[in-house]
Order: C-alpha cells, then structure tokens, then sequence
C-alpha cells in the first residue's frame, strides 16, 4: 500500500495570553491509499487540531503549526503557499465537520454549497455545477435530489444534513478525507446509515480517510488501523485488530476497559455488581501537562522513571508504535522546538504576571475555551 | 433482595403535548405529542433504563416524574396503596366514560334538552375529578398541593445531564449540597456540616471541595457533585438524566462505578435515562425501550439483548457498533428518519421504518402485551414468534 499522507512529528501550539497550551506535540502516522485510520482519544486529546493541521485551518493567532511535515502525495503542504493551499484544500483532501447544522451555511441551498466546491476546482459552469450536486445528492443516497438542492440546511433532519456534507467533502472525489467525529451528534440508527454510506463511498472511490471520533465501537467497526492519542501526543498505533485483542500502552487498556459491552455479564461470581475498569483522575491540564509521560498521574502502572522522561515512540511489533517504558526503554528526544516571536512574547507575560502577584502563583483556573477543546 | 417486588414509582397512562408553532408567522399552535401514554412502573432499589433516540420522549417521562414539566393526562403513584390505586382507577374509568357522553351530547348539536344533559353531565365530571384528587392526593404525584410535592420531593431527586449548566456559579459546593438538608432541617448546623463531609467522601471528591466553587471543577467532578446533592436528602429515587453523555469515556466509566456502588449503600432506585443503550444495558435491572412517545419493548437487560421481539429494539441493537473488530455486526440498518412527533403515522408508529410490517400495522395501534417471562412488547407482528 503506497502512503499517500505522511505526518511526521507534527506540532500545534496555541499561544494564548501567558501561557502556551501544547494542543499537538508529537504526532506521526501515515496514511495509505484506500485505508481508513481511526484516531481515537478524548476531549482535550488534540485529535481535531490535528485533522485542523492537516487542512491548515487552525487558527492564527492564537494556534500555530510548530514543527512538523505532512506530505500529501510526496509534497508537504506545510511549505506551500496559502494560495496553492486553496487548490489542494476540498480538491485533493477535504473534509467532514462534526456539527452539520453548524458547518453548513445556514442561507445558502444545499445545491449551492455543493456547486462551490465544483466551481472553485473545476471549470465548470454555475447551471452544471447544479446539476453535478444533484447527481452526488444521489450518490449519497437523498432521495428527489433535483428538489434537494434547492433546499436550505434547515429544512433537513440531521441525517440527511450530514449526507449533504458527505457529498460535498466527496465533490471533487479527493485522495484523502478528514472526518472530524462525523457521527456524534446523530442518533444510533442514523449513525449505522452514515457510517455504511462512508463505507461504500470509501470501496468505490478508493478514498483514504482520517476518522476521528471517541467512540472505540464505531472504531472497532469501521476503521483498517487506530492512532490512540493521550494530552496531545499519539500513544499507540496499529491494527484494529491488534489495538483490540493486544493493547500495550495502559491507557488504552483503560479506555477499552471504561467502555460496557452490550451482553456483558453485570454480576460477578460472589454475586456484588460487577464495576467497569475506569481509569482514575481525570485528564491533565493543557496548559501544564506533567513532565515525563503525560499519562503517568493516571497511569495504575506508573514507574519512577515515567515521572522523569517522556517515553520515545518505538515499534514493539510490525506495525504497532507505543509511547511507554513497559515495553521499552527509549526516551523521547524532543527536536528544539522554534517558538519564534509569540513565545517570547507569552514567556514575557509570564514573567511580568508572576513579578506582579508573588505567592498566589496558581493563578486563576478557569478554562479557556481551548484548553478544554 | 424481596424488597426489590415492592412497587416504589407507578407511571400510568402518562400524557404529555408541548404546543408548537404551525408555522413560523402562525399564531395558531398545534401539539406534539411527546409522551403519549406511557405505564411503567420501578420497583424498590432497582434501576429501570429508559433508552431511544432524540426526540422519543424519554427525558419527559423523567421530567414529568418530578413534574417538572405539567403532565396532561395520568397518573405517578408514589409508594402506592394497591386499594386506593384501584379505586381512583374507578373514578378514572368512569370519567372516561361521562366524557364520551358529553362528547356525543355536544356532537348531537342543538336538540331539545341538550343543554340541561351537558350540563348535568359536566356537574357529575367535575364531582368525579375533584373526589379522585382527594382520594390520590397522598400518593399520586400529579394530584398532589404544595404541602404534599415539598415532602414528596425528598424522596425523588434528579442528576441532570449537562454538569457545566446545572450547578449554580455562585454557590460553594457545600452550600450546593446542603441546600437540600437545610431546607428541609434534616441536618443542622455542625451536624449538617458533618453529613456533606459523608457525602463529599461518599462521592469521591476531596473534602476541601466543600468550600470551592463550581468553576473549579472537571466535567466528571462536577457530575459527582451533582449527584451528592441529589444523595443529600436520602430519597427513595433518583432520576438520573442522561448523566453520563457530557463526559469522556474514561470520566464515564467512573460515574457509572459511582451510580452502582451509591445504589447499595443508598438502598436507591434509579429512573436511569440515556441513548446509549450499552451503558443502560449495562446499568439496569430492566430497560423499557421507547420510540416517537411511547414504550415498545420493556424487559431485563438480558432479555433485551439476548431476546429482544420488537423490530425496532431489534435494529437499534443491530445498528450499535461493537467494540470488538472480530464481530462484524448484523446489517439490520433502519431506513430513513424518525418521523415528526407532530404529525406521527397512524396506527404503529413505528411502521413506516418497519421491516416486518403488515397491513394492520398502520390502521391499529398496538398495546403492550406481557409474555409468561415478564417480557412486554407493542406489535402486532413481532418477528420469530
């Protein structure tokens, strides 16, 4: 399988006022043709900065891509221009938002916003581009799409809103496809139809897609490979099948352990109600993750060394990564990170804040949006 | 345990419509029927799950509970006296009754004697609703009068669903907490102070979280803090309302221990309301299975997922991936979308999507029918058997 998406060691942070939130730190995977690579982790985890690196849309300022590489077909679309961007974005990698009611624009037809996509890649005329959308309203299985297109987001349930934003993601049939939790907020039985249409569209059109969501069952059904991301960084990669049967890293025991299985005995032997294997805490704080291994606080199996350094990403088999001293001894080496003019600007902050009030020097702990993203 | 046969909540032939706009200029409003007639009842120290999509009118039931919302038509019987229950089930009945003779007095239009009949008629009806108020008073939740809902409302409290809205800002945790115990002088002074200490340990928060503000606090700690307070008054009930959907997966699985373990050492009995139907499964004692405002399948856990005799229970389990990539899951996938409460199809409401419909499906509404083992289903056409 040739790779047609590489990221290697990508790096998101987001200056805010003083203080840096580390939102990606350290991510590699690759993507290859056809495949589907579920990214897994919770809220907070940094798996939709990512998918927002990958399309350049984080936002600056605050957020910016600090190091990293992501090659798509061999160029790395982190060099080229903004221009040049607006080609390969919704052309060749494009994208399907979580929210359809609020990704979609509230006063234009449906028909519109899927001729757009047309009409910026292609030279297409506006009354063809119409009926372009229409025939990938077909295809992702909306039925009269002659009379959908002329439509506005509004008048759809939020099944079909999100088939709209499917066709308009598969327009101009790209390489690679970034779906952004595409499922959540939809009900189970119009999740399995969402979820089969993404299937038949992936065989047909040999897409590779990027399926992030929190959900492992959605995961276990649906995905070829899992990354399983933990406070920004990617704690282990492999097969589903093996990130099922074999989890090395002990956060992903846990969050495999957190989830009840439909059928599951609920009693134990002695008859006391059997309890779920939850991982105790809760996640860290973005603004100040721990200094060795950030799953460490939590971690049942914490050494002393975890607290120490942070864990280098090894392959412990073909084709499983994991970021974790129990299966090997290589600690990360972090290249020197170049945090240009916003970091001094922040560590100045920092500096006259903390010369300001001596001894509270917790400061306030209120979240600011992102640090809870 | 033989507590657990005894009959604490008995829901019966609950009605609930929300008036709507017809249109966006109309002044008219048309209702929706968001429940419509649900019986169920919860025995002492079990959970009773609550599971269906958006829009199925699961939250309402638990509203209605509490009344938090005014419910139209029924009943909530709290600890029930089975003789008072059957006789207010006379007056029901026999309001029923005068009603349809009012209704074909009015419908006869003006003939001779029309009017004294209606209004005789309208005389006995309000005599046979205001001598059934006065008889369920003590016990039915939705005849009660002010005195009786504020001591009733020690013994069914609520965990609501989304902990960032349902804490008030301006409280300290200990005053959140003990607002309950306060009110009602369970605890007083240091004894109250004592008794949220118990509850703080009880719930896995630290004890200085007594003097912190909401703010301060995660997602799943703030969930915790919500349920102290409903654990607060030592009720018989919790209605827990989608408590765990806010929360990460791993913060989910804590709440979930926490709602087990309290259950025992509480003696608890939970309205436990969710969409996802592996952490209802997983939860519950039995799960009734709703769909556009009424119930369709009810049944234990294990009867659900092993047996499950409604189409509609049938594909929602089809439709819910499984964590294990080994099993590849049975493509039994609904067609289109859950109809509007609105305007819901005739008959069954469920036989537009149905795969097993036949042609009495949209002229009759079926009604729960229980089987030997206890396992209640709503079709006319249940498959395999």
């Amino acid at each position: 399988m040739d790779n047609v998406l590489e990221v290697k060691d990508l790096a998101t942070y987001f200056f805010m006022h003083d203080y840096i939130i580390r939102a990606v730190d350290g991510v590699d995977f690759t993507l290859g043709r056809g495949e589907t690579l579920g990214i897994v982790g919770e809220s907070g985890c940094g798996k939709s900065i990512t998918s927002m690196s990958m399309m350049r849309l984080v936002p600056d300022p605050p957020g910016r891509i600090i190091s990293g590489e992501i090659s798509l077909k061999g160029r790395d679309i982190l060099k080229i221009s903004e221009d040049e961007m607006r080609k390969v974005r919704g052309n060749e990698i494009s994208m399907i938002f979580q929210e359809p009611m609020t990704s979609l624009n509230p006063v234009f037809t449906i028909g519109f916003q899927i001729s757009e996509v047309l009409r910026l890649h292609r030279d297409i005329g506006k009354q063809d581009a119409i009926k372009e959308a229409a025939r990938l309203l077909r295809m992702v299985g909306m039925s009269d799409p002659e009379e959908r297109v002329n439509e506005y987001p509004f008048q759809l349930s939020g099944g079909l809103r999100q088939r709209a934003m499917i066709a308009i993601a598969m327009a101009c049939e790209p390489t690679v496809m970034i779906a952004d939790e595409p499922t959540t907020a939809l009900d189970v039985t119009i999740q399995a139809q969402i979820l089969r249409l993404m299937r038949q569209l992936k065989e047909t059109k040999d897409t590779s897609i990027a399926f992030i969501t929190h959900d492992l069952a959605v995961i276990a059904s649906f995905t070829d490979r899992v990354m399983v991301m933990y406070a920004g960084v990617a704690v282990e990669t492999s097969t589903v099948h093996e990130i099922f049967k074999n989890p090395l890293h002990p956060y992903t025991q846990g969050l495999l352990g957190s989830v009840p299985v439909l059928g599951d005995r609920k009693v134990n032997a002695d008859g006391s109600r059997k309890l779920l294997n939850a991982i105790p805490g809760s996640l860290p704080d973005a603004r100040r993750f721990p200094r060795g291994c950030r799953f460490a606080p939590r971690c049942p199996k914490a050494m002393k060394k975890c607290w120490e350094a942070e864990p280098a990403k090894v392959e412990v088999a073909p084709g499983h990564q994991v970021r974790c001293f129990l299966h090997h001894d290589e600690v990360r080496v972090i290249s020197k990170r170049d945090l240009g003019a916003a970091g001094k600007r922040v560590l100045k902050n920092q500096q006259k804040i903390s010369g300001k009030k001596k001894g509270s020097a917790d400061g306030s702990k209120t979240d600011t949006p992102i640090a809870r993203n | 345990m033989s507590s657990k046969n005894e009959t604490l909540i008995d829901i019966r032939g609950l009605k609930k419509t929300f008036p709507v706009k017809a249109s966006v200029f109309s002044s008219k409003s048309i209702p929706l029927k968001a429940v419509d007639g649900v019986n169920v009842q919860i025995r002492k120290g079990e959970t009773l799950g609550l599971v269906g999509e958006s829009g199925c009118g699961k939250t309402t039931v638990g509203r209605c509970v509490l009344r938090l919302y005014e419910p139209d038509r029924g009943r909530v019987w709290l600890d029930p006296d089975p003789a008072v229950v059957a006789e207010v089930e006379q007056f029901d009945l026999e309001y029923e009754q005068l009603q349809s003779q009012l209704d074909d007095v009015i419908a006869g239009g003006r003939i001779r004697g029309a009017g004294q009949k209606s209004r005789e008629l309208k005389n006995r009806i309000r005599k046979n609703r205001n001598t059934a108020r006065r008889k369920a008073m003590q016990q039915d939740i939705l005849s009660m009068g002010p005195d009786q809902m504020h001591k009733m409302r020690r013994n069914v409290q609520m965990v609501f669903q989304d902990p960032w809205a349902s804490l008030n800002p301006q409280m300290v945790v200990s005053d959140i907490i003990g607002e309950g115990p306060y009110t009602y002088g369970t605890h007083k002074g240091a004894r109250l102070n004592k008794w949220v200490m118990e509850l703080l340990d009880k719930v896995g928060l630290p004890r200085n979280a007594a003097n912190r503000y909401p703010h301060e606090f995660s997602g799943g700690q703030r969930q915790r803090i919500g349920i102290a307070r409903a654990l607060a008054l030592t009720p018989k009930l919790i209605v827990c309302d989608e408590p765990v959907s806010a929360l990460d997966v791993s913060v989910q699985a804590q709440i979930i221990n926490l709602l087990i373990s309290l259950q025992d050492d509480f003696e608890l009995a939970y309205l436990f309301i969710a969409h996802d139907l592996s952490v209802v499964q997983y939860i519950s004692d039995r799960v009734a299975v709703m769909y556009l405002g009424k119930i369709v399948e009810l049944g234990t856990g294990e009867q659900l997922y092993n047996n499950p005799r409604h189409p509609y229970t049938i594909s929602l389990l089809g439709s819910i991936p499984v964590a294990d990539p080994e099993i590849k899951t049975q493509e039994r996938i609904l067609e289109g979308d859950v109809p509007s409460p609105v305007n819901p199809p005739k008959g069954c409401t469920f036989h537009p999507r149905c795969p097993n419909r036949i042609d009495s499906c949209s002229q009759i509404i079926p009604v729960l029918e229980k089987s030997q083992d206890g396992h209640v289903i709503a079709c006319h056409n249940p498959p395999n058997g």
